[in-house]
């Protein structure tokens, strides 16, 4: 194992995120403020509780969780896609570093966007609207837990696309509407039976309904099966992730 | 006898119905400064690309001081630093951090890392440069640190793409200086190039590379005696004429008084010319010479320039 090597890429990883805080970490937390303040004062007194927790508390783990998917994701997806693209990668890859060891670094370099932005949302829930969170340790936990498993994914994407369109195609058409439908503004009680059929189907709904549950003690999934499914997906797009680099599709000819 | 530093034996490489390489051996022995020489698209950078891991072989195997660079790849690796021809982008980090990540890919800690880089950048000239992102260099800076990329490891072999590819006549005479430094202090460099002056200039040793195949490899010298001709003019008090029983076994043509002879090397050839002359009744006014040069060497082997 070259320890120093893997370390040096996780460095790199996460300051090249740091490095663009306005890209990459200030966004997040900007459109989260805006969804607290545009839900929290001017349509929270129109809408009901939900499960017996005001709407802005309601979505606020949604929120959290839209925010470090989508940051884990495309952490290691346009980083894999920009160091193909810009010639980088020959610098890795003709460096004594395996395959798992690069897929590793990438990992944890999106993991730690991840959950740097997912805490940050969730300090700023602290701090605007006084959320209680009943378990902290839970909710980090799940927190890296779902950056982890969202990082490993982006690696895959980000070393299969060939153009930045693709990657923008994968966030448009799949991340983003499968985060709101996951049930991020509503529970998926209030919709008619087919479509929270639908819902069991979509992944990010049981990683919404499980950090849900460790801040407000409340989800419409099982908790057990919300932190497998976490696991599940964590190990499957790590397994991915690391096959794929180890066998140099489409950055080894 | 020591492992040769790189071995490579019997490689093919197809991208669907193009053939890159078609068997080609090569054998490098250390402290050697080797040159593949060859037009673009010869096969020299997929070569090169199959010895450090980025492109897979279809057959064949590479060797680094005798151990597989695919079951063995990071000793391999490791001994090897590799100045790419493609010029890599880098947007986030200033050179001098970029030459940390570096080092610490092949495993050094950037203290120990410290006093090679601090040389680096100011043998190559970028030390003012240090805190600049990449693309506020200049191309040949862009090349320098390139090199200083490939040498942050204080590797045994340097293989450079193309060194000297698109940069002005002053930085390229530096490269070459610093790359014979490089080579005296006991590095094995591969050089791939098709620059002719650049390979006859540096290299001990050429392999001659065109479509995939080496067509022959030994010293420019060697291979300028066996395939070139070298012409040797020499101008005479008066008419060349009554010589052929004195130059007999030589080709040469007589006008007036000016002799030309086609030769296989000048260097053994001229004193014999002289030696032959001298018997004779005429003066020598003045010789010159035209050696054979790696150009006429690749002319020879493959029926074209190697810029065609």
């Amino acid at each position: 194992m070259n320890w120093i090597g893997l370390w040096t890429l996780i460095r790199r990883e996460v300051g090249r995120f740091f490095s663009v805080y306005r890209q990459t970490v200030l966004p997040g937390l900007i459109s989260s403020a805006l969804y607290i303040l545009i839900f929290g004062f001017t349509l929270e007194q129109r809408i009901s509780e939900i499960q017996g927790v005001s709407y802005t508390w309601f979505i606020l783990p949604g929120l959290i969780m839209m925010n470090t998917l989508t940051n884990a994701t495309s952490n290691t997806a346009s980083s894999m896609l920009q160091m193909k693209l810009l010639q980088q990668l020959p610098d890795l890859l003709t460096a004594p570093l395996s395959g798992f060891e690069i897929a590793l670094s990438y990992i944890i370099g999106g993991a730690v966007r991840g959950l740097v932005n997912g805490t940050l949302v969730l300090l700023l829930g602290v701090l605007l609207i006084k959320l209680p969170v009943i378990d902290p340790v839970g909710t980090i936990a799940f927190i890296f837990l779902v950056s982890w498993a969202f990082a490993s994914m982006g690696l895959v994407l980000g070393q299969l696309a060939d153009s930045w369109d693709q990657l923008a195609m994968m966030q448009n058409f799949f991340l983003t509407p499968l985060s709101f439908l996951g049930g991020i503004f509503y529970s998926i009680q209030m919709l008619p039976e087919w479509a929270q059929s639908l819902s069991f189907f979509n992944p990010i709904y049981y990683m919404i309904n499980g950090i849900r549950y460790t801040i407000l003690g409340i989800s419409d999934s099982s908790i057990s099966f919300s932190f497998w499914m976490a696991v599940a997906l964590t190990i499957i797009f790590s397994a991915t992730a690391m096959l794929l680099m180890q066998s140099g599709e489409k950055i080894k000819q | 006898m020591p492992e040769p530093a790189i071995q490579i034996s019997g490689l093919f490489k197809s991208y669907g119905d193009v053939h890159a390489l078609c068997g080609v051996d090569m054998t490098i022995d250390q402290g050697e400064f080797f040159g593949m020489l060859g037009p673009n698209g010869a096969g020299k950078t997929t070569t090169i690309n199959i010895l450090t891991g980025l492109v897979f072989n279809d057959r064949g195997s590479t060797q680094v001081f005798g151990r597989d660079t695919v079951t063995d790849y990071r000793f391999t690796r490791s001994k090897i630093g590799i100045a790419a021809q493609e010029l890599s982008i880098d947007w986030f980090f200033p050179i001098e951090r970029l030459l940390y990540f570096q080092a610490g890919y092949y495993g050094i800690a950037p203290r120990k890392a410290k006093s090679t880089i601090d040389n680096l950048l100011k043998r190559l000239g970028l030390d003012k440069k240090r805190d600049s992102r990449l693309r506020q260099l200049s191309g040949g800076m862009k090349r320098r640190f390139q090199l200083a990329k490939a040498l942050v490891h204080d590797p045994d072999i340097i293989i450079l793409d193309e060194p000297t590819a698109g940069i002005d006549v002053e930085l390229r005479r530096d490269l070459w200086q610093y790359l014979r430094d490089l080579h005296s202090a006991g590095k094995t460099i591969l050089l791939t190039t098709h620059y002719i002056e650049e390979a006859e200039l540096l290299c001990g040793k050429v392999a001659i590379i065109d479509q995939g195949k080496v067509l022959k490899e030994g010293t420019p010298k060697a291979l300028t005696r066996e395939l070139g001709h070298a012409g040797i003019t020499v101008q005479l008090n008066q008419d060349a004429v009554n010589l052929e029983k004195h130059l007999s076994g030589f080709t040469y043509t007589a006008e007036e008084n000016r002799l030309h002879f086609v030769v296989k090397d000048p260097d053994s050839s001229l004193p014999e010319i002289i030696q032959k002359l001298s018997q004779t009744e005429v003066h020598i006014q003045s010789i010159t010479t035209n050696s054979s040069s790696l150009e006429d060497v690749f002319l020879s082997l493959t029926g074209k320039g190697i810029n065609e």
